[in-house]
């Protein structure tokens, strides 16, 4: 990014590996808004399961070619130009934390056990590491729209203008005319908003799919905390931890909520959305037990919190 | 939430320095990426060398903890593929023969079953497997 709201910091020590974190970070999260939906797909699992070595290699290295043609123009660290052999290596780390990505959702989904055979857990990791290696290549571009937007805004206005100017909202006046509180309120309600858009834009093409009743039927009860875990933690990374959105801008409006407040009613927008889109979809019945309901929506729950996470940074 | 910006290496700088610009953080990222990619492929040579040879083979083990659940004898199996490729739609077909009354068979198919895989299941029946002959056997497989 051109312009930072936050002041420079000095160029420390410790600075390089902290924001070497945060881009690999950020490369992971845009690794899970791409790869997700891949994630819950059951032919990929059978496909990667039947599928030959040398098949596989090949397809790594054509990962490794689409990676790196998207390096030249993209990546997941914030540098504007690049070296061509620095794309090289940009594009070699893309893949490598799309394949440890790949396989951390797919062993929290125990697509992989350690009673997975060696074959089947590297043909679902080469072919799951493609959509996440894509989303970390294209991490920057992504995860970059409410604070490319409030550059533009400033640029073109005057220098105090309000960071949330350019966004539509029904009460236009309350932020400003009403005491903090009620202003703050607003926000949280269009934040909540976002993420409500974000989990339906996300979770909406898995809701209806078979694979959603099939994950939850293979996962043991205790797993499931693990998988809330995640998806507190993924969407938490998203926000707050990964800096993609204005820290000046929430630290503004952060009276209301601390993130990690805000992380937690937001993971219970995205449960009730995963809850509306099932029942919508009649995957779940009044019949089933209600450790079905439970685990059913849990599991759709892990995409609806990470696309409400990208929807609160987004829009 | 007060995590630095990342660092803006996009200051004007002739490329030809720009390449040794690289934090050690970075090539610590780098070095750890193509470790993890080496070791990628090497167990994929690996599984290519050791396992791809060997077509499909099945043993199937059936339990002697046979479970009774309202008159009915649930008899746990478990079937592993012993060679290296993988097979689809396995047919694992259990009968039970007792003299004097009828053949009772069960029928389970199991949709893949990767090398050194095991999978587990259970036939039910209505009559006490102890007091006849079972037979368990894989009937059929498919080639991916």
């Amino acid at each position: 990014m051109a312009t930072s709201i936050d002041k420079p910091m000095p160029q420390a020590e410790a600075n390089i590996w902290l924001s070497e974190c945060q881009a690999i970070l950020q490369g992971a999260v845009g690794g899970f808004l791409f790869g997700i939906p891949l994630l819950y797909t059951v032919e990929v699992w059978s496909i990667g399961a039947a599928t030959d070595p040398r098949w596989l290699l090949a397809v790594l290295a054509a990962t490794l070619i689409g990676v790196g043609l998207l390096t030249q123009v993209e990546g997941f660290r914030q540098t504007l130009s690049l070296h061509p052999l620095e794309a090289l290596l940009e594009s070699i780390e893309a893949v490598a934390i799309g394949v440890v990505c790949a396989t951390l959702a797919l062993v929290l989904l125990r697509r992989i056990t350690l009673a997975t055979p060696l074959a089947e857990v590297l043909g679902k990791v080469v072919f799951e590491a493609v959509p996440f290696a894509l989303g970390v290549a294209l991490a920057r571009s992504t995860l970059q729209g409410k604070r490319g937007r409030n550059v533009r805004a400033e640029t073109s206005s005057e220098p105090e203008a309000d960071p949330t100017a350019n966004r539509r909202t029904t009460a236009p006046l309350s932020r400003r005319l009403s005491s903090p509180n009620r202003g703050n309120l607003g926000d949280a309600l269009v934040d909540f908003d976002a993420a409500l858009i974000g989990a339906v834009l996300i979770a909406f093409s898995i809701a209806p799919t078979e694979e959603v009743p099939l994950l939850a039927a293979s996962l043991p009860p205790l797993w499931l905390l693990l998988i809330m875990a995640a998806s507190l933690g993924l969407s938490y990374a998203v926000v707050f931890a990964s800096g993609f959105t204005d820290r000046a801008e929430r630290r503004q409006r952060g009276l209301l909520f601390s993130p990690i407040t805000e992380t937690l009613v937001a993971y219970l927008v995205a449960l009730l959305t995963s809850l509306a889109m099932l029942v919508l979809f009649q995957q779940l019945n009044p019949s089933d037990p209600w450790s079905e309901w439970l685990s059913n929506i849990l599991v759709l729950g892990l995409p609806a919190s990470i696309g409400g996470a990208a929807g609160r940074i987004l829009i | 939430m007060d995590l630095p910006t990342p660092s803006d290496r996009s200051q004007p700088a002739d490329t030809s320095k720009r390449f040794t610009q690289r934090s050690a953080a970075e090539w610590v990222t780098f070095i750890v990426a193509s470790l993890i990619l080496l070791g990628l492929v090497g167990l994929i040579l690996f599984d290519w060398q050791t396992n791809q040879t060997q077509p499909p083979a099945f043993a199937v083990t059936v339990s002697e903890a046979v479970r009774v659940t309202d008159g009915r004898y649930y008899v746990p199996f478990a079937i592993t593929n012993t060679g290296g490729r993988i097979a689809r739609m396995v047919q694992v077909t259990g009968e039970l023969n007792i003299e004097g009354a009828d053949d009772e068979t069960g029928e389970q198919q199991i949709d893949f079953l990767s090398g050194h895989e095991t999978k587990a299941g259970s036939f039910v029946f209505t009559h006490n497997p102890q007091g006849g002959d079972l037979v368990v056997r894989v009937a059929s497989y498919r080639l991916p």
